[in-house]
């Protein structure tokens, strides 16, 4: 049977409600696609009609929440912002959207985030690095950059937004304050690896 | 960038000097440049403080002044020995910095525990309180959308990105309200009690093989209360209660004012407040202020203080020269009531009775409550030299009280008196006292500074009279 392109939509984002809601009950290891489909009122089979994996599913959901977070930056940021503090904005606001994510997010991102070479590429994830690291650019472009960074630099940049990433999915601090001052301190460390320069005061003793 | 040559002059002539042992403060320069070549790991919150900055060495400067007068009178040995767990928590002490707000706190504290209060060094503070703040504007609105899930554009009509002034464990921005009112809005750093725990289990860790043999009980206590005091601070909620009893304790007639708190823009880690226009005491003086102004603020201000004290049972601990506002219509504006500790009744009778037997010159009565303060059960069990310093200290205190007519706090050899008698006790290792002396001695000792340099003079006893007729029973 057919179904309308309306009601396709309805049940794909029933779905991702539900599948949230189990991921964050039951934690992301230990829920089950069948678990999903039943609290969906689908079949299993219907379910991976949508989305071929658990896996794909809860990246699906970062990368909405991802891509919300970008819209967020672009409508928050005033064209005042230096670089650092452009970056800053940029990470934050995209850490706020995936927030209510937070629960289960560790073994997600683990997965299909992942720096290390894999048998299974996850399409999701690997989107969502390429948008990232799109919108990196883009913001080293507004900021004067003339060259595009090279490859150690942007990997750098990678290892430091994944380290935050995992920190700030496992911080335990009212409103995970203590990211914030990662987040703060990765990028300045970035800033300064990227421009040669000191970001702030007291970094002539690092020298 | 500075040449090192300009930070180390400049650094000469800010360090505290060792008359005797180190007159040029040469050594304790070189010290300082040797650690301060020395890598240590920063983390996100000394960026700003590393041994590297002029401001950062100063302060340790004072720290070393103060952990190497513990050993004045050790052998040579132990003076090596010494000297290098000094080098390794001087080292730590840089590592500790970026929350400039707490670290300068520690650095205000150990500097007021009744061991070190040289003139000069409520300068050196005053310069540090304000330092360009660190936080970026992105930042600051995280912790708005964390605390009200508004924009600081749109909670207010209009916001300044930039800080005006640093404040305690955080930075303070301008902005105006929807109805119009000018504000100063104080925003924490995010995560700052953390790190203060951590700050301090670092000082007890590094201040421990120093203290081994002298009243390392009473260090730990008064680290202690230090840190209860400073976690204290980090909630905007208790200061707004504060700043409101505070405020109702002035009429108008007073001439003293507490800005206004605006509830709905205030939480645990934002507090909004009326703005008070005006300037600091190192501008106000830059107009170079006729005696009569002097002596107007100067009374001002010790209304304002014996005001809390009488009427509240609170000692205003941070007598920050930041935190008093010359108003241009001459008024006194007080900000900042973070650190005030509130007395408890047995506290409050133990303050008063002392201040009681010193102006009846009931001597068995003082020695009572000197040897009180300095955790003795009985005068008798302390060194007679020991109780003479200690209560020449609280008579130099008391002066005040007992003149009639105008008192010149602006005078050079009183104020010195107060602070010899500190060295004396400091150099004698007569350091030991109840955790309370902290911030009554900072209380004390932060006011005096601020009118020994604002030269003022007021008729301080008959202010007392007048304060104490106000005074308020016991809370309980």
């Amino acid at each position: 049977m057919r179904i309308s392109e309306q009601a396709k939509q309805e049940n794909r984002s029933r779905i991702l409600d539900k599948a949230a809601e189990i991921f964050t009950g039951k934690g992301f290891e230990d829920s089950t696609t069948r678990d999903i489909a039943l609290a969906a009122g689908l079949a299993a089979g219907t379910l991976f009609n949508y989305f071929p994996s658990k896996e794909t599913l809860a990246m699906t959901m970062v990368s909405e929440a991802l891509v919300q977070g970008r819209e967020d930056y672009l409508r928050r940021c005033t064209g005042r912002e230096d670089l650092a503090e452009e970056l800053f904005l940029f990470v934050a606001s995209g850490l706020r959207r995936l927030r209510p994510l937070r629960p289960f997010l560790g073994p997600v991102l683990e997965r299909s985030l992942s720096p290390f070479p894999r048998k299974n590429v996850c399409h999701e994830g690997e989107t969502a690095r390429q948008e990232h690291l799109a919108a990196v650019q883009a913001i080293l472009v507004r900021q004067g950059f003339t060259e595009a960074p090279d490859y150690v630099a942007m990997t750098m940049y990678w290892s430091l937004y994944l380290g935050i990433l995992a920190f700030w999915s496992n911080d335990t601090s009212p409103n995970q304050e203590a990211s914030q001052a990662l987040i703060d301190y990765s990028i300045r460390m970035f800033v300064q690896l990227i421009t040669g320069s000191g970001a702030a005061g007291g970094d002539e003793h690092a020298e | 960038m500075r040449s090192d040559k300009i930070i180390e002059t400049e650094l000469l002539e800010l360090l505290p000097k060792d008359r005797a042992n180190d007159p040029t403060g040469k050594r304790l320069a070189e010290l300082l440049a040797r650690i301060s070549m020395k890598k240590i790991p920063v983390n996100s919150f000394s960026r700003i403080w590393t041994l590297g900055s002029l401001q950062a060495r100063v302060t340790a400067g004072y720290l070393a002044y103060w952990l190497r007068s513990r050993f004045r009178n050790a052998d040579e040995k132990q003076r090596l020995k010494s000297e290098a767990h000094l080098a390794a928590a001087l080292q730590l002490f840089g590592a500790m910095g970026y929350l400039r707000g707490a670290v300068m706190k520690v650095g205000q504290m150990l500097a007021n525990l009744p061991e070190v209060v040289p003139e000069e060094f409520a300068e050196v503070l005053s310069a540090l309180h304000f330092e360009a703040p660190p936080m970026h504007f992105a930042m600051v609105r995280e912790v708005f959308l964390d605390e009200f899930g508004r924009e600081p554009e749109e909670l207010f009509a209009t916001f300044d990105r930039q800080a005006f002034a640093a404040a305690s464990l955080g930075q303070v921005h301008r902005a105006r309200l929807h109805s119009g009112e000018e504000v100063a809005v104080k925003i924490q750093y995010p995560g700052i009690a953390r790190t203060i725990k951590a700050d301090l289990r670092n000082l007890r860790l590094l201040l421990q093989p120093l203290c081994l043999t002298i009243d390392w009980q009473d260090t730990l206590a008064k680290l202690a209360d230090i840190e209860r005091m400073l976690l204290m601070e980090t909630d905007y909620t208790q200061e707004a209660m504060f700043c409101k009893l505070a405020r109702s304790a002035f009429t108008a007639a007073d001439q003293v004012v507490v800005p206004r708190i605006y509830d709905d823009y205030s939480t645990a880690r934002v507090l909004t407040a009326e703005y008070l226009p005006g300037c600091h005491i190192n501008d106000f003086l830059a107009t170079d202020p006729g005696q009569g102004e002097r002596d107007h603020f100067t009374r001002l201000l010790t209304v304002a203080t014996y005001r809390l004290y009488y009427r509240l049972h609170w000692l205003p601990a941070d007598p920050h020269p930041g935190n008093f506002i010359f108003m241009p219509d001459g008024r006194l504006g007080l900000i900042d009531f973070g650190c005030t500790l509130m007395l408890n009744d047995e506290e409050w009778i133990f303050s008063n009775v002392a201040i009681q037997a010193a102006l009846d010159r009931d001597l068995p009565g003082l020695n009572r409550s000197m040897a009180r303060a300095c955790r003795f059960d009985d005068p008798d069990d302390m060194e007679p030299d020991h109780l003479e310093v200690i209560r020449q200290g609280f008579y130099w205190f008391m002066e005040p009280w007992q003149q009639e007519g105008l008192f010149d706090f602006g005078d050079r050899d009183f104020f010195m008196r107060g602070i010899d008698n500190v060295m004396e006790a400091t150099r004698k290792g007569y350091t030991r006292s109840l955790p309370m002396t902290i911030w009554s001695n900072r209380f004390t000792f932060g006011g005096r500074a601020f009118c020994y340099k604002l030269k003022g003079r007021c008729e301080f006893r008959d202010i007392y009279l007048q304060e104490s007729a106000g005074v308020q029973p016991n809370h309980t």
